[in-house]
């Protein structure tokens, strides 16, 4: 039973990396319609940001702070100078150049600080509480009850406030938006510099764990994307659900399933998108979209 | 209803691009087979000799891929400084090194290769790394282009016939676990072994040499045995259920530096408090053991030929002092090397020197025969017991370790486990 439980707690804990990154993904996509793969590759740009601020002798939550407003102004002038020439045209079109994005800004990250893994520290201590018999170490409890948080956060950020509304109304039908009289251009640099933001949090909350190097997210995005996918892409509640259930579904799996084992674990959350989808196209929580004829 | 016309574009330009690269690969062919016509081999003048490494200098591996450059680049460089190397033929040559990002990707390693025969590599030489070494070993051999002392613990590389003109320099995997399966069964007393291992070659020799070692002893037994792929973010799943198995000894042949760290924080986390067995290669005491808290463990043993830099027994080490300066004014690495690899292509460069000194003629076919007769060579920053040895086939040119205990800063021999 103890080994369960400590699986189960794992598994949650693996899940809020997951999380963390789905909901920035969900936060572009409600703001702009996109889906952004550079989300991962700008985590880790703002996680060496905050190392580089914390090199220069700053303390750790102070450099995480610059480092966070850096990051909404980079997202927003990215929106502004890039993906702002794509957002109309062949979503394909915009799925590759946020790619291409992901190799530019991992390619940067890696130009200025090298591919060494270079150690970050933690907000939070490294000690551990028991919780069921289960060991937690403070550090993932903090972590996901800060996920938790922000999700709380952006749920009634899109659903209970007007910037939610204007995002999501811009997100939706640009064109309408900007007839009665929404500032489509300010609205969109808005949502990829709150998303950006969010990346930030997320890349330095599990940079401690991973340690820094340029391609630290590359597989959570993998995992980040499946979440997105499983619940919805319109609910942040939704992919931090589905993030939580792959990482604890994962282990379980892996360790009492020994036909999967530890070696065939990834296929599962894929393998469950397959069946979901089929039964649910939008998600477990997504909204469906109704289109009148 | 609307149809997509794309997949024909993008045929189109797969064929094009497969039709370019075939004619490239053509091209580079012909420019190798004019190469052998005359006295000399490419790649060697009467002044000159021209090295390649490919090599992981970018990506997840670029920390040690790095140093297999940078060690190399140090020894040769204050070896020309000096005036270069006296050929075996009379002939004093610099030693000139190109190296090449493969990023740890197959694919590339072998355009890297070909882009080498292309611009005149005499050998290819200290690169890191067994899929990307394997992607070009057959067309070396039928190209005859050296390929030798790699950092592979691949015993492929050191077998003659396969491999006439390959050969591996690190001691192959099986020769690491059987050090740590030695030691444990000439202990006095009791263990439990919970055994974790990277699903790939890598692992499986580790795990076969270490399980032959222990074969007849009666006091260590086996508990638990679980694998995990190299692309991983986690093992924790896996350390739970390792730590209910109740193991006293922890053998966990992982390669992937990140993640021996995490294993590291979380066995102590939930209370699993083993001695450990790491890898030669994911086992530093800066990159690894310091942020992974090793300090919690009864003992953190692994292997090595080499002396560590860090360890404060060998500060004074004249090897140490003048690999350390050579390494900051040639190897453009200023920092103490967080990865053995930098030691190891400094003795690489060593026993390259040895075999270009005993080299008659500027040929490739010279070379290799020269190579393969070097024995009992101590290389600078060997340890003491252990050496260069090429002339045993099946062996990698170091094939002897010593088992090595974490003191809290570096390494030290040990003879006995506990």
């Amino acid at each position: 039973m103890g080994t369960f439980i400590q699986l189960v707690v794992d598994g949650l804990s693996t899940g809020s990396i997951y999380a963390a990154l789905a909901l920035a993904i969900v936060l572009v996509n409600q703001a702009t319609g996109l889906i952004n793969f550079a989300q991962g590759g700008m985590a880790v740009l703002s996680a060496y940001t905050a190392y580089a601020f914390l090199q220069l002798g700053l303390p750790l939550i102070v450099a995480i702070l610059v480092a966070v407003v850096i990051s909404f102004l980079m997202g927003a002038v990215i929106e502004r100078l890039l993906v702002r020439r794509f957002e109309g045209g062949d979503p394909d079109t915009a799925v590759v150049v946020t790619i291409g994005l992901l190799t530019l800004v991992t390619g940067i990250s890696a130009v200025l600080w090298g591919y060494n893994n270079l150690a970050f520290p933690s907000l939070f201590p490294l000690t551990s509480v028991e919780i069921l018999g289960a060991v937690v170490s403070v550090r993932s409890l903090a972590t996901t009850v800060t996920i938790v948080a922000i999700m709380v956060v952006l749920q009634v950020l899109f659903l209970r406030t007007k910037l939610g509304l204007a995002l999501r109304a811009v997100a939706d039908n640009p064109g309408s938006a900007a007839f009665s009289g929404l500032p489509v251009g300010r609205l969109l640099m808005v949502g990829w510099g709150l998303a950006a933001v969010l990346g930030a949090i997320a890349g330095v909350l599990v940079a401690p764990q991973l340690t820094l190097t340029p391609g630290m997210l590359d597989t959570a995005l993998v995992y980040a994307l499946a979440a997105v996918i499983l619940g919805g892409l319109s609910s942040p509640i939704g992919c931090v659900v589905a993030a939580s259930a792959i990482g604890v579904l994962e282990n379980l799996v892996a360790v009492y399933v020994p036909l999967i084992g530890h070696d065939l674990k990834i296929a599962v959350p894929f393998v469950l998108i397959f069946v979901i989808l089929v039964i649910r196209p939008q998600g477990l929580f997504g909204r469906k979209v109704v289109v009148r004829v | 209803m609307k149809i997509r016309n794309k997949p024909d574009g993008v045929l189109g330009i797969v064929a094009m691009a497969s039709i370019i690269a075939l004619s490239l690969s053509g091209c580079a062919r012909d420019g190798a087979g004019q190469g052998n016509g005359s006295g000399s081999s490419p790649g060697i003048t009467d002044t000159a000799i021209t090295l390649g490494v490919t090599t992981p200098l970018s990506g997840p591996t670029a920390g040690p891929g790095t140093c297999t450059v940078a060690g190399l680049a140090a020894y040769f460089g204050s070896v020309n400084a000096a005036g270069g190397v006296e050929f075996g033929d009379g002939k004093t040559r610099t030693v000139d090194i190109k190296s090449y990002d493969d990023a740890y990707d197959p694919q590339k390693a072998l355009s890297n290769f070909q882009q080498m025969v292309s611009d005149g590599v005499f050998a290819v030489t200290s690169g890191l790394g067994t899929p990307t070494n394997r992607a070009f070993r057959e067309a070396a051999i039928s190209q005859q282009v050296p390929q030798v002392l790699v950092m592979t613990g691949d015993p492929l590389f050191s077998d003659r016939e396969e491999s006439p003109w390959q050969l591996g320099f690190v001691p192959i995997y099986e020769n690491e676990g059987a050090a740590f399966g030695k030691l444990l069964a000439e202990s006095d007393a009791q263990h439990k072994v919970a055994i974790l291992s990277q699903n790939d070659d890598y692992g499986k020799g580790y795990v076969a040499g270490f399980k032959e070692a222990i074969g007849g002893a009666a006091n260590v037994s086996v508990v638990g045995e679980l694998t995990y792929e190299a692309t991983d973010t986690s093992v924790d799943a896996q350390l739970t259920q390792l730590a209910a198995s109740g193991a006293d000894v922890f053998f966990n042949a992982m390669s992937i530096t990140p993640l021996v760290i995490s294993s590291l924080q979380k066995a102590q986390q939930i209370g699993w408090t083993p001695s450990w067995f790491l890898p030669s290669n994911t086992s530093s005491p800066t990159a690894i053991l310091q942020p992974g808290g090793a300090g919690a463990y009864p003992g953190i043993y692994s292997v090595s030929f080499s002396k560590a830099p860090q360890s404060p027994a060998f500060a004074q080490d004249a090897d140490v002092v003048k690999f350390l300066a050579d390494l900051k004014q040639y190897g453009n690495y200023p920092d103490m090397p967080a990865f053995p690899h930098c030691m190891w292509s400094y003795m690489v460069g060593a026993t390259l020197e040895e075999a270009f000194k005993n080299m008659t003629e500027p040929t490739r076919e010279n070379f290799m025969t020269a190579l393969r007769d070097i024995k009992g060579l101590q290389a600078p920053l060997m340890l003491e017991g252990t050496a260069v040895d090429t002339t045993t086939d099946g062996q990698p040119a170091v094939s002897t370790v010593l088992v090595q205990k974490y003191d809290g800063r570096g390494y030290g021999t040990v003879e006995n486990f506990g």
